[in-house]
């Protein structure tokens, strides 16, 4: 019982990173190969503003300062560039990838760095007979409050509505007046917002390091895309199935664990080639 | 007029030295280090860690005229540990002279390496690859290690562990050659102290989640466990199982898990974890103490770490095989590395005709508190003659 708790805060984890590429994919058609850019940037952020004002504090600034550069990522690459083939814009997040790595690099040096969890999150509770670390049981939380947070902005607010339109189809919701081009600021930055979220809760988890994005963005973009690209459920599901699925194999069948996703997104992907709720187009 | 003369002396002397030396450079062909090594990536920092040491190493060569009168040259690629790229780089270091090599930090690098040196004319010398297959079943003549390999901690750990009372042992190993050729170590440690392995757990490189495999050595009911994992591995499965008690659950200790640097970044995560300890700056040799103190001076507030140790070590046996041999051409290195002893700043040791394998103590001890700083501290020396048992015949050199 306790592994399938463990699938859970790993699908929890990998569903907070992954919304934030759905949400800017749905816009902008793009596929941010700076994601895990912005993530190991978010940690960093954190780590750095945790230092002098707590893990809360660190939280929200890392949350912030990657919004701000979602709206910059969005108007001085994402737009330029909409006209071009997508590949251009993909290439140029991936060089963006780098770039950021070696940022991080400069400031914060090739050491990694170890973060500890909040004093309130530092302890553990007694489940089905186990010790089992609060701070895991938060990471849950948090990926609940988001797919909650999510699921009634778009669902009851004018702009959630706009973006699942953009979603759906882009060009026809541009034709119908949405400026699509504010929208999409304030959609990448929620992205890379997340991407932030995402870093600061990775920090009490595991080695911050320049490249750690790098360790997570394929599990990433496995969710997204068995997902079905666009589907913030879509992401939901695959990133919890995913997860466990995961965590099982590592438990009980650690040969073939590491292709475990793959094999899922394969069989996703070969029964429903739009994924699993995706738009089919 | 006596300062005003003895400045134009001084500076005639330098001019002078300086000419002689430079002309001596020129005269003979450099000594041209090539060194590919991890300077991104899971490993990244213990790239880091050889780039300074050898970097350390070759200006005091430098400094104190050469070696056998040659310039000592280095240069850096990086590898990212992974063993296809370590064989690209090296082939591109060796194939602009930069032929003997040192300095890959994972042991699937330096197997991938050891087969080409034939072909590229290079001679590789391990210093933090712990595979036994490297000094063993796939040893070459062009292939030396001077660090400790995994049978060598295995006897090393083995009398610690006579010394346990837990019976029951888990291992958490990485996932390629060497955290699989240490899983097996300790395993046969294990037997031959009576103790036995209840659960082995060999997650991948660069995992980031440690949890099913910290909660399957705690179901298993191990009350002790063995950790071989490096890095960044290292700092974030010592992360998770904290967080999830499992140190106070089990007695735990490890190789190349609670290093120098990855004690420095974990605090008091990892306080009271045993270890082996291939190399420490506290050990009191004469030579250990002058390169401790030179280190410091070159690098302020630093303090060598296990694995600038073991690669310095590597380079005092370059420059004397070398020196002996009048020659950087590898072949001739080679021959003069092979069966020859050496002053290491750990004393004096023979590097073993029969495998090519540096014969060297190794020793153990626990992470612990000195001056307020914590760090591993060693508790057991293990003499050369047990801590690198003989050749098992596996080498056919």
């Amino acid at each position: 019982m306790i592994q399938i708790i463990n699938g859970l805060v790993y699908g929890s984890f990998l569903y907070v990173l992954a919304v934030g590429l759905v949400l800017i994919f749905g816009l902008r058609r793009v596929t941010n190969f700076a994601h895990g850019g912005f993530f190991m940037l978010g940690a960093y952020v954190s780590y750095a503003a945790a230092a002098w004002l707590g893990f809360w504090a660190g939280m929200a600034a890392s949350v912030v300062v990657l919004a701000f550069l979602g709206v910059l990522l969005d108007r001085f690459v994402f737009r330029p560039l909409a006209r071009e083939e997508p590949i251009v814009t993909l290439l140029v997040t991936f060089g963006l990838l780098f770039v950021l790595e070696d940022a991080v690099r400069t400031i914060w040096g090739k050491d990694f760095i170890s973060v500890d969890a909040p004093a309130a999150l530092a302890g553990s509770v007694v489940i089905f007979g186990s010790q089992y670390p609060v701070y895991r049981l938060f990471v849950i939380a948090v990926a609940v409050a988001v797919a909650a947070a999510l699921a009634v902005w778009l669902r009851s607010s004018r702009i959630g509505l706009y973006v699942r339109a953009s979603s759906v189809d882009p060009v026809t919701t541009a034709m119908q007046g949405v400026d699509t081009d504010r929208l999409s600021a304030l959609v990448v930055a929620i992205g890379t917002g997340l991407a932030g979220l995402s870093g600061t809760i990775a920090g009490p988890l595991m080695a911050l390091s320049p490249s750690m994005g790098a360790y997570i963005i394929i599990d990433c973009f496995i969710v997204v895309v068995t997902g079905g690209l666009t589907s913030f459920v879509g992401a939901f599901v695959a990133a919890l199935v995913i997860g466990q699925f995961h965590n099982l194999g590592l438990a009980y069948v650690p040969e073939v664990a590491s292709v475990i996703p793959l094999l899922i997104m394969g069989l996703v992907l070969g029964l429903r080639p739009q994924g699993i709720a995706g738009h089919g187009k | 007029m006596e300062s005003r003369r003895a400045v134009v002396l001084g500076l005639s002397a330098v001019a002078v030295s300086t000419a002689i030396a430079t002309s001596a450079w020129a005269a003979k062909d450099p000594l041209k280090i090539g060194v590919p090594t991890a300077l991104t990536g899971t490993y990244a920092p213990l790239g880091e860690e050889v780039k300074r040491v050898v970097e350390f190493a070759a200006n005091e060569a430098n400094a104190a005229g050469g070696v056998d009168g040659r310039k000592v040259e280095v240069r850096f690629l990086d590898t990212e540990a992974k063993p296809e790229l370590a064989r690209q780089q090296a082939e591109k270091l060796a194939l602009d002279g930069y032929r003997i090599l040192t300095g890959t930090i994972a042991s699937s690098e330096a197997l991938a390496i050891a087969p080409m040196l034939n072909r590229w004319n290079a001679l590789f010398v391990a210093t933090i690859n712990k595979a036994d297959d490297i000094t063993g079943k796939q040893c070459q003549p062009r292939v030396f290690r001077v660090n400790h390999p995994d049978y060598s901690d295995g006897a090393t750990v083995q009398p610690w562990l006579a010394t346990r009372s837990e019976s029951k042992w888990a291992i958490v190993a990485a996932d390629y050659a060497w955290g699989r050729n240490s899983g097996e170590s300790f395993k046969k440690a294990a037997a031959a102290s009576g103790k036995t392995v209840v659960s082995e757990n060999y997650p991948a490189l660069g995992s980031n989640d440690y949890a099913a495999h910290i909660q399957k050595v705690i179901d298993s009911g191990a009350q002790g466990m063995w950790v071989a994992l490096a890095g960044r591995d290292a700092i974030t499965f010592a992360r998770q199982a904290r967080q999830f008690g499992l140190f106070d659950k089990v007695t735990t200790g490890g190789v190349s898990f609670t290093t120098d640097g990855t004690v420095k970044v974990l605090g008091d995560v990892v306080q009271g974890i045993h270890t082996i300890i291939n190399y420490s700056s506290t050990l009191d040799t004469p030579g250990n103490t002058k390169f401790v103190a030179d280190f410091a001076k070159a690098h302020p507030g630093d303090v060598p770490t296990n694995f600038q140790g073991e690669t310095y070590v590597g380079m005092q046996v370059i420059f004397q095989a070398v020196k002996k041999a009048g020659s950087v051409a590898p072949a001739d290195v080679a021959n003069a590395m092979s069966g020859s002893t050496f002053e290491t700043i750990l004393g004096t040791q023979v590097m073993r005709k029969e495998d090519n394998q540096l014969v060297g103590p190794n020793y153990f001890g626990t992470v612990e508190a000195v001056n307020g700083r914590l760090q591993p501290v060693v508790k057991m020396t293990v003499p050369a003659k047990d801590a690198t048992p003989g050749p098992d015949g596996s080498c056919k050199l």
